[in-house]
């Protein structure tokens, strides 16, 4: 047994202003889980502790909060991983999301994100032409179970940097799910589906990885990439900048080994699109100013062959 | 005031079929659910859904109705499970349609897999994770059809007037308003009642709510003496190792090693029903044969790939709480509290004796499953009675006039959550929670008496009358007040363990889960009846046995596996 001090997030949207916190003492094995932990402070201290919970065993998705800085499944982690040398554990809600009492949080905006997509399948031809199963191969199944697993817990949306300063951007957990229909061979509105999320900023993720800490292994963060590289497969909205900047980013690095500034800027924004060059031109004139205008042309680094190499052996084709 | 034609209540696998089912009868139909649809506990099971696809060898509804009858000890009301059986494969089919990721075989059909009592591989499955694929499947139908969830709303009571049902009162958790939910007709989709026991495999939210609301408004439970205790549960937590590991060649051992099942099961082995496989394992741990107080369950010659890829979350699960790698260690296991066969009583619609209330899933009783429950045949019940449920309220709303609106309920729903929150000193739930959970694990689990179950009858009516003098919630916040949630949660199951101790302690005979040393035999001449039982505000319920257990085709014959 071990004492353990819950330093806890304390708010309700009807009566308070600002938050507080209070710190509960509990008497647990410190192996403890951190729902568990909240669920003695509750039951034994205090009343009003309020956060969801249901499955505890990492599989209902809601007990998502933020501990000791980082945000996962309450019921999926030990007291004894995070509390600190004096025994304390700092509990708050999820980040990116709007407190409602305590821990628990307002998540209509991360459904909503869902509900965009418009989540169900929708076939080429009609279920009757069906009188058993579609018939799909256990390999293409297995990549939509992968994805699957995903709870719904809303962690990934909550570390997701971009989502904290464009709410607009549909988030790890919706773009994994679009990529459940889009890789669906059962499903006849891949295109469409690819254009939907790429207009809820599929582009706008910025690879940081945060999201591949899943609970359930989704990795969020590769589906991302592989929703992309559909979109580029089935060439959905070429013509906008985020695909554009990958594939300049690319061809360039496979070209002279290194990136080429100027080639980015005017590929990601069109070599003919005047009003858009003429938009970032004071940022190239103020960057020549201070002598950091990057070189019009590049010649290729040496042993590029090498680069090129790297890119034969990962390349996915693209028909 | 809020109007629908069909209110169902639960947004796990039951009530999101019934929805999506009235939905599409053309009904304007409405979930009202204590949590978001997705986090229903349906998402937990883990190892398939059992239907006579024939996918992998020969089968038939028919064989699929004898395995549930002979699993159910000859309790269960034969036209339903026929009915069951019979709808199984197009309900799958149906879900396929729908999007549902079911695991395949080569040749890209649905893949089954052996379960418990089944005499051929029937069980569809989507790796361990079968409860949340549907699940999400479902929720999705809700998105197509535009359902409308109260989401985060706990329903408190039903409203009946002049003998039918007029909809619901539910409190709703985000602002603390009780509200009045007008409809022609309610299903009530609940889900079980597993936190009567401490150890349980149910999540927090498996609290009897809709075994509680129907009992007070009249309505019978049926059989709940029939606890199903299931066979591998973690020991540190409760927590649910899939039958599908037994399907996919498992083993069990006591601590001299030995697969001891076969002294029990000669033929099955492993893969008997599930009270035969608990209490077996009770015996070799009460004789002295366990492994600090479990059996072991041993994966470790399936490979680790086998395991990987058709038991992932069990495996992480089991590393999570125990430490152990079931790829290199098998994992100690002991039975828990899984599924409560009993719950509110219906007929093969999911029609209670009150017209306009209906009931599917893990808290009804229709019977399928009678004195023991096939794995596989829970997800099966919930989309196969959520589905005809749901089909017979949308006629029955044909029938029915404007319903009108019964203030009198919401009233009295208003004084009894205002009389809770009033109290300034009193005893709070977990401590009556306590109460109700060790009085239930020490005397109604795997082996059970008179003297116990007498105890047990004692010490809930006491639990009873402490909840009505003085349950007292701590919290007297309008937001999410999850402690005022607990106690009315609370007085359900107590109604519910109550109702399960007088019926065990009245059934003088031994069927399925329920084990009496004191009555080792079944007794057909005198028990091949459903237990009935009535609310009574003075104590204990008043006990009938007035339904006969309805035979068809396969008569009552000694049962061994």
């Amino acid at each position: 047994m071990a004492k353990i001090t819950l330093d806890i997030f304390r708010f309700d949207e009807a009566v308070d202003v600002v938050p507080h916190r209070d710190a509960v003492v509990v008497d647990i094995p410190e192996t403890t889980t951190v729902l568990d932990a909240l669920e003695t402070a509750k039951a034994d201290v205090d009343g009003s502790i309020s956060f969801r919970r249901s499955c505890r065993s990492a599989i209902c998705g809601s007990c998502s909060m933020n501990i000791n800085g980082i945000t996962g499944l309450a019921c999926k982690t030990p007291c004894n991983t995070v509390m600190d040398e004096t025994g304390a554990i700092k509990i708050d809600p999820t980040p990116n999301f709007q407190p409602m009492k305590d821990l628990v949080v307002h998540m209509d905006p991360f459904w909503d994100k869902y509900a965009r997509l418009k989540p169900y399948l929708q076939p080429s031809d009609s279920d009757s032409a069906h009188e058993r199963e579609r018939r799909v191969s256990p390999d293409d199944m297995k990549k939509l179970v992968d994805v699957a697993n995903c709870v719904m817990c809303a962690t990934c949306y909550a570390l997701c940097p971009v989502v904290s300063v464009d709410p607009a951007f549909a988030g790890p957990a919706a773009i994994a799910y679009a990529y459940r229909f889009i890789e669906d061979v059962r499903d006849g509105q891949r295109k469409e589906r690819i254009a939907q999320i790429s207009e809820d900023y599929l582009w706008l993720c910025a690879h940081c990885y945060a999201c591949s800490y899943c609970p359930k292994h989704v990795d969020p963060n590769d589906r991302i990439i592989d929703v992309k590289r559909a979109a580029i497969k089935d060439r959905v909205l070429m013509n906008e900048r985020g695909p554009r900047h990958a594939l300049v980013v690319t061809k360039w690095i496979k070209k002279v080994g290194m990136l080429h500034e100027t080639e980015l800027i005017a590929g990601t924004i069109g070599r003919f699109n005047v009003r858009g060059l003429l938009k970032v031109a004071p940022l190239g004139l103020r960057m020549a100013y201070k002598g950091k205008m990057p070189p019009m042309f590049l010649k290729p680094i040496p042993k590029v062959d090498e680069v090129r190499t790297i890119f034969d052996a990962l390349e996915v084709p693209v028909s | 005031m809020i109007k629908h034609d069909v209110v169902v209540i639960g947004g796990g696998l039951a009530g999101m079929r019934a929805a999506v089912e009235a939905a599409e009868g053309g009904a304007d139909v409405a979930i009202v659910s204590k949590m978001h649809p997705v986090r229903s506990h349906s998402g937990a099971a883990q190892g398939g859904i059992n239907a006579a696809l024939g996918n992998r060898e020969d089968d038939s509804p028919k064989a699929h109705t004898f395995d549930t009858v002979k699993g159910s000890d000859y309790l269960g009301d034969q036209d339903a499970v026929a009915a069951m059986c019979e709808d199984a494969p197009g309900q799958i089919i149906w879900l396929e349609h729908r999007g549902c990721i079911f695991s395949r075989l080569p040749d890209g059909r649905i893949a089954q897999r052996p379960f418990g009592g089944a005499g051929s591989p029937r069980t569809c499955y989507s790796a361990d994770v079968t409860g949340l694929v549907i699940l999400h499947t479902l929720w999705e139908q809700l998105e197509r059809f535009g359902v409308k969830v109260y989401e985060e709303y706990f329903c408190t009571a039903l409203c009946v007037e002049d003998g039918i049902g007029t909809g619901v009162v539910a409190y709703n958790m985000r602002n603390g308003a009780l509200e009045l939910i007008t409809a022609k007709a309610t299903i009530f989709a609940t889900g079980g009642a597993g936190r009567m026991y401490a150890k349980t495999t149910n999540g927090y939210a498996s609290t009897a709510d809709g075994f509680g609301i129907a009992y007070k408004a009249g309505i019978p439970l049926m059989d709940m003496e029939f606890m199903q205790f299931h066979p591998t549960t973690l020991k540190e937590n409760g927590v649910l190792m899939t039958e599908g590991a037994r399907g996919e060649g498992a083993y069990l051992l006591n601590a001299l090693g030995e697969r001891f099942m076969f002294k029990y099961a000669p033929n099955k082995g492993e893969l008997a029903s599930r009270d035969v496989v608990s209490r077996a394992e009770w015996t070799e741990i009460l004789e002295g044969r366990g492994v600090d107080g479990c059996v072991l369950l041993d994966m470790r010659h399936l490979g680790r790939e086998k395991i990987l890829e058709r038991l992932p979350q069990i495996r992480e699960l089991a590393l999570d709480a125990t430490g152990k790698d079931a790829i290199n260690e098998p994992i100690p296991i002991l039975p828990g509290a899984h599924y409560t066969m009993g719950g509110i009583e219906t007929d093969k619609w999911g029609a209670t004796r009150i017209p306009g209330v209906y009931a599917a899933g893990e808290c009804a009783c229709v019977s399928v499953h009678g004195a023991n429950r096939l794995g596989g045949n829970s997800l099966l019940e919930t989309i196969v009675f959520g589905a005809r449920s749901a089909k017979h309220a949308v006629n029955y709303i044909k029938s029915v006039g404007e319903v009108r609106p019964s203030e009198r309920t919401l009233k009295a729903q208003q004084e009894r959550v205002s009389g809770l929150l009033g109290r300034t000193s009193g005893t709070r739930s977990p401590i009556l929670r306590r109460a109700m959970n060790a009085t239930m694990s020490e005397n109604t689990f795997i082996f059970r008496n008179e003297a116990g179950l007498r105890k047990a009858v004692d010490e809930l009516s006491a639990v009873r009358k402490e909840f009505d003098a003085s349950a007292y919630v701590m919290d007297k916040s309008t937001t999410f007040n999850t402690d005022l949630v607990t106690t009315l949660e609370t007085d359900f199951l107590i109604d519910a363990a109550l109702a399960l101790a007088a019926g065990s302690l009245a059934r003088t005979e031994s069927r399925g889960a329920q084990a009496r040393t004191d009555y080792p035999e079944r007794d057909d001449a005198n028990w091949l009846k459903h237990t009935l039982a009535w609310r009574n505000e003075q104590g204990p319920p008043r006990l009938d046995y007035s339904r006969a257990v309805t035979i068809a085709d396969f008569a009552p014959e000694v049962r061994s596996y």
